[in-house]
């Protein structure tokens, strides 16, 4: 029904329901919303007006489109729409055969194959369709055709062989199936790529299907990429990345990993538009090179992906024999040494120090790939006979001139003939400079080096004209001289250079080129396969697997169908060697799934006459969520316009109900994606209490609860009386005192803190005294009052409140205090006072002492930058202060009088002062100087 | 569709809002205006001669002593030049002008919508005021009827304003309708949204002794235009009555069809007695109504006056 839209209904009767929907319009259409309400004063006169056109206006048609959409949308996701439903099966009747590629090409999207393969299985049984299930991955002797649950069985049990698998070998079984079986269908889930010829295995099945269906399932690209072909060169490790066609995956990254699966390295690669190959080139370090065991391509699954690297394309096996004997002593005069020095970093050198003779014996039996020999003159027939037999099997042989090899004779281990003695260049005999190098042959290995300015040769051993000379010339002197010569011979090479290793005849080993030329020679050396050379005798050597790959590209144990692998063939993956390392664990032979020259294809189906499906590859979406959502959406939206059209929702509360709604929205999205709640809470802050609130909305001051009921009411009644004496005489209108506990009440919102000390309470908690010292740091002022004027003693013992007072500040970083000095600016914030009387007269009070200034220091008043975060008394100002209900004053004083008491307000007034007011009152003094300076 | 408001008793209140805005009017009334209406006026406007002998300080006449009368009034000078008998000097009679004012505060005027410029309570008592505060810098005593009594003082803006805040009476849709003085003339500013008999008589009670007077109709532009489409419930703002409307927009004629009406009988009414009757929207700008209103108030004096010389002369 809804086949173009590949949409799928689970219970398509439901769609019935969308019949009623005109019955619905008509309901809807005569049932317009609720009437605005307007408010209209002259109605009074109008009331008797009967309305002349009574029919209602309809529902709005904008509205009656939403409300039926959301009928609409629920009835449909009852119905249960899904999004790419599985699709039904391919014919009609008879049996089907399902032919699935299961060759690494599988690999990638094996598990949407799978799923393509079980849903035709399915739609198969549905039909009651016998099924039988052949892969090219496995040898199939005949098709078996079975139910269902066998096909399905069977393919679950498939897995993508790590080979290319040839396709052609299931074609005979296929064939005799098909001719018994005339009304068979065949359905094929290819891989899309093709290795090799194709024409065979399509004539074959061409003939075979005849006028049997038949049904090709494939990705409308063949998705796989491939590795093939590494080569370790000079300049880094490079790979060929192949596909079959273009198929979008353009760009990707090849990482190389080590023997136990570190990443060493990544090398990005990209494929110019519709190229079917390129490479990617490895640039990492070559000693990290030579670790490098695997190469993949990340985030491809298949064994195709996967190039191992072994031995081969490793660091060579590199010895060094030098004819000089004695030169052991000195090493740094050692021939060998500048070879050496340039070969370690990309070889294993061995130098046995021995005789020439001994150390090429023990250096062909510890199997180098290459030797050098450096002036090593002649050798006994033996040694001559192995070192042959060596460049014959792939050795290479690099042999450096010197006075030794100057007078030898008839020496056959070298690529051309030399002219005795040699010749002298820039000697003191001389008229010739040294010569230079000329710029390299394109033949030769050493083309594209950069030639240094500075080299020069003095010495070097002639090579005697022949023909072919300048074939075997890979370097040769600015004047046409060679000056390296090498030789194929067997399977080896025959290298000479016509200089001494060492500095003695010219300066080449001295320079960069020496190192560059030196690689590159080493590049040449073949590998040294022991195995080759231990199973030199005719017999083809094989090698037993080690580990192999399954077709995802990972590592596993060799299965049982794996066999040992000749070395002598090209090691090519198959079904009995499957990909991966053979032979012994420290220098295993790399086995891979492609061959290094092999190309992909694209598979070639024209011609079959076959049905193209596309290998679908998304899962069906249940639609049903979303439409409900979408629904309930439109209920929303309906209901906002119901509001809109009865006039309770206008344009503005609609934006602000869009905005909450909006808001609600996120929140909620936000709630989902988001974090456990305990992360919100964390952030949150404590709430703020009402005490608070009051306290920050209104100036007020604190007292601190001391735990005696009688002090605690005479410091309210003391500060709510100092509060209504402010309120009378000044700007200042303080609300209630608060009653603090500073371990647990916020300090932050009262300006002064009123602490009368009583001997014998506990010490305030260390969070409390915490809590202090950032209260007076941050700009509050505290008030202790120890209330101790007459008992106590100046020079005596400290008084009990005393103690107990030391005792709190001994946590709080108590600034240095003096008794308030006469300029002091607490002694002018409001009134002139000059003492701080309380209910006692005589006792001192004590604020933070100010900064000492010169004597010439004129001013009627000083302040610091602050406020004294602190002020002592011993007064006992709060009962000086401290008024009844009806303003009546409730302690008497000592010595007494009403003088002492305006006198203590006056006292408190300026302490408020001073503390809500800083050092405004030090500026004021100013103002005379400054107006006179404005010639008042 | 238009958005209107009903004010809440609250914001009905008259408040220092309304003095101000009331005192910003008159101020903003250029000035050269308002002099020019005071000079075509003549005499009409601040202290005028009744051209009749009174209490004043003007001459107004020499006439004989007449026996019997208090002889502090014989002016001894002029009687000095006269040996038979004694005159007594007349003064020309002098009284300012009484304009009584009243302010509707009825819940109908509450009222805004999203075309006026203000609620039509603020702007009648704006309107009010600022009148007040004009016809005092003119001379006239100004009173508000049923609150305070006429008075030619500068801040009459506050008296009157406090009154009316102070005023804890259930506001009505008129003024109590007693009979005013001969040559005061009254100042209604009201919505009159109701019945035109009630008003007409009340016009005619308050005109019963010869007093003049002006009507000042305050609508919100919605009131007039009607611009509502759709269906509606029209609901009243003083009583809870509803008119459910199938089509507002068709029913918009109708409404307006009888608001002309309505205002064509308040002319009428207002014609029989010689009263003037204007109508102000709330979208216009109060000074508009002020100047208008005040030009025929001094239009309305000096054709009294004319016609007084006329007929006295």
């Amino acid at each position: 029904m809804f086949e173009w839209l590949s949409l799928g209904f689970t219970t398509p009767a439901v769609l019935l329901a969308l019949t009623a929907l005109p019955a619905l319009w008509l309901l809807l259409r005569v049932t317009p919303p609720q009437p605005r309400r307007i408010d209209f004063p002259p109605l009074r006169l109008i009331l008797d007006l009967a309305p002349q056109q009574e029919s209602p206006a309809r529902t709005p048609w904008w509205l009656l489109v939403l409300r039926l959409l959301v009928a609409g949308l629920v009835i449909v996701a009852m119905a249960g729409p899904v999004w790419n439903a599985l699709k039904q099966a391919v014919g009609r009747s008879g049996p089907v055969v399902l032919m699935v590629d299961a060759g690494w090409a599988a690999a990638p999207d094996w598990l949407d194959r799978m799923t393509a393969a079980e849903e035709i299985v399915r739609s198969a049984a549905r039909d009651d369709r016998p099924v039988a299930v052949v892969s090219t991955g496995a040898p199939l002797a005949e098709v078996q055709m079975g139910d269902a649950g066998a096909a399905l069985e069977k393919l679950r049990a498939l897995k993508p062989a790590p080979h290319m698998p040839d396709r052609a070998a299931i074609l005979p079984p296929l064939g005799r199936f098909l001719a018994r079986e005339r009304n068979a269908e065949l359905v094929w889930i290819a891989d899309g790529v093709a290795q090799g010829a194709q024409a065979p295995f399509r004539d074959g099945l061409k003939a075979l299907v005849g006028s049997h269906a038949l049904t090709i399932v494939s990705g409308p690209a063949a998705r796989p990429l491939a590795l093939a072909g590494v080569e370790n060169a000079a300049a880094g490790m490079s790979v060929r990345v192949l596909r079959a066609e273009p198929n979008g995956r353009d760009a990707g990254v090849v990482r190389a990993l080590d023997k136990r699966g570190l990443p060493l390295g990544e090398a990005p690669f990209s494929f110019s538009a519709g190229a079917a190959e390129t490479r990617a080139d490895l640039t990492i370090p070559v000693d990290l090179r030579n670790e490098i065991a695997r190469l993949d391509i990340a985030d491809e699954r298949s064994a195709g992906a996967v190039a191992l690297v072994d031995e081969s394309s490793r660091r060579r096996r590199v010895g060094l024999v030098s004819g000089a004997t004695a030169d052991v002593a000195q090493p740094l005069l050692s021939p060998t040494y500048y070879v050496a020095r340039a070969l370690t970093p990309y070889a294993d050198v061995r130098e046995p120090r021995m005789g020439p003779n001994d150390a090429i014996n023990q250096l062909l039996d510890e199997k180098v790939s290459m030797l050098v020999m450096a002036d090593v003159g002649a050798l006994p027939p033996d040694i001559r006979q192995k070192l042959a037999n060596f460049v014959d099997k792939g050795g290479l042989l690099l042999r450096f001139a010197g006075s030794r090899l100057a007078t030898a004779t008839n020496d056959e281990l070298s690529p051309v003939k030399l002219r005795r003695g040699g010749r002298a260049l820039g000697g003191a005999l001389s008229w010739e400079s040294p010569r230079t190098l000329a710029p390299f042959d394109q033949a030769s290995p050493f083309f594209g080096l950069p030639l240094p300015k500075d080299v020069g040769i003095t010495r070097q051993l002639l090579a005697e004209p022949e023909a072919d000379l300048s074939k075997k010339t890979w370097a040769a002197l600015s004047d046409g001289t060679p000056i390296i010569t090498a030789e194929r011979r067997g399977q080896g090479l025959l290298v000479l250079v016509h200089v001494t290793a060492d500095t003695t005849w010219s300066n080449l080993p001295l320079s960069g080129l020496f190192v560059d030329m030196l690689r590159r020679v080493t590049a040449l050396a073949g590998a040294g396969d022991p195995q080759v050379q231990a199973n030199a005798n005719g017999q083809p050597a094989t090698v037993s697997p080690l580990r192999t790959l399954d077709g995802f590209g990972v590592f596993q144990p060799p299965p049982a169908t794996a066999r040992p692998i000749a070395l002598n063939a090209p090691l090519l993956a198959s079904l009995d060697h499957p990909p991966g390392f053979y032979g012994s664990p420290d220098t295993p032979v790399a086995v891979n799934a492609l061959a290094a020259d092999a190309t992909l294809a694209k598979l070639d189906v024209s011609g079959l006459g076959a049905t193209l499906q596309p290998l679908r590859s998304e899962p069906p979406i249940d639609l049903r969520p979303w439409m409900i959502a979408l629904a309930l959406l439109g209920f929303a939206v309906d209901t906002l316009a119901v509001l809109w059209l009865g006039g309770r929702l206008t344009f503005g509360r609609a934006r602000r109900a869009a905005t909450t709604a909006g808001v609600i929205l996120l929140a909620g999205a936000a709630l989902l994606a988001a974090p456990p709640p305990q992360a919100f809470a964390a952030e949150q802050r404590p709430p703020v209490s009402p005490k608070e609130m009051d306290a920050a909305l209104t100036t007020r001051f604190a007292y601190v609860t001391t735990g005696d009921a009688n002090v605690d009411e005479i410091s309210r009644s003391g500060l709510a009386g100092l509060s209504s004496f402010l309120s009378a005489r000044t700007a200042l209108s303080p609300g209630d005192p608060a009653p603090i506990d500073p371990a647990r009440d916020e300090l932050a919102v009262y300006p002064i803190i009123y602490w009368p000390i009583v001997a014998g309470r506990p010490a305030p908690s260390e969070a409390a005294v915490r809590k202090l010292d950032d209260f007076m740091k941050g700009g509050g002022t505290v008030i202790f009052d120890t209330r101790d004027a007459l008992s106590n003693r100046p020079g005596g013992a400290p008084t009990p409140e005393t103690a107990a007072l030391r005792q709190i500040l001994a946590g709080v970083a108590v600034p240095q205090l003096e008794p308030v000095p006469r300029d002091h600016v607490v002694t002018k914030a409001f009134y002139l006072i000059d003492s701080f009387p309380g209910r006692y007269a005589d006792g001192q009070t004590w604020i933070e002492a100010l900064p000492r200034e010169g004597p010439d220091a004129e001013r009627p008043a000083r302040a610091g930058d602050g406020v004294s975060p602190i002020i002592i008394t011993s007064n006992d100002w709060a009962s000086a202060w401290a008024v009844g209900r009806r303003g009546e004053p409730l302690y008497p004083l000592t010595p007494g009088g009403a003088r002492q008491r305006e006198l203590a307000f006056r006292a408190g007034v300026n302490v408020v002062m001073y503390a809500l007011t800083g050092n405004y009152k030090a500026d004021q003094v100013h103002v005379p100087a400054l107006l006179e300076r404005l010639g008042q | 569709m238009v958005k209107v408001r009903v004010l809440g008793a609250a914001e009905r209140a008259v408040g220092t809002r309304h003095a101000t805005g009331a005192l910003d009017l008159a101020r903003r009334l250029p000035r050269l205006a308002i002099e020019a209406r005071r000079i075509a006026a003549t005499a009409a406007h601040g202290i005028h001669g009744r051209r009749q002998a009174g209490s004043g300080e003007a001459f107004w006449q020499f006439r004989a002593f007449v026996p019997g009368e208090p002889a502090h009034r014989v002016d001894w000078r002029r009687s000095a030049r006269d040996e038979e008998r004694y005159y007594v000097r007349e003064r020309e009679w002098e009284a300012a002008h009484t304009v009584w004012l009243w302010i509707d505060r009825s819940p109908s005027m509450g009222y805004a919508s999203a075309l006026s410029q203000a609620p039509k309570i603020d702007r009648a008592i704006v309107l009010g005021l600022a009148l007040a505060d004009l016809l005092v810098r003119g001379g006239e005593r100004v009173g508000h009827i049923g609150l305070t009594n006429p008075v030619a003082s500068r801040s009459i803006v506050d008296r009157i304003a406090e009154a009316l805040a102070a005023d804890q009476t259930p506001p009505a849709d008129l003024p109590t309708p007693l009979p005013l003085a001969p040559l005061t003339e009254a100042v209604l500013i009201s919505d009159f949204l109701t019945p035109a008999g009630r008003v007409q008589d009340a016009i005619e009670r308050m005109a019963a002794r010869g007093a003049g007077g002006h009507l000042v109709m305050v609508l919100d532009p919605v009131e007039e235009t009607f611009p509502f489409e759709g269906q509606a419930v029209l609901a009243d703002v003083e009583s809870s009555q509803t008119l459910r409307v199938g089509d507002a927009g068709a029913f918009g004629a109708l409404v307006r069809q009888r608001l002309q009406a309505h205002r064509q009988a308040l002319k009428d009414a207002c014609a029989r007695r010689g009263w003037t009757f204007a109508v102000h929207r709330t979208d216009r700008p109060a000074s508009e109504a002020l100047l208008s209103l005040a030009a025929r108030i001094a239009e309305r004096d000096a054709g009294m006056a004319g016609v007084r010389i006329g007929g006295g002369g």
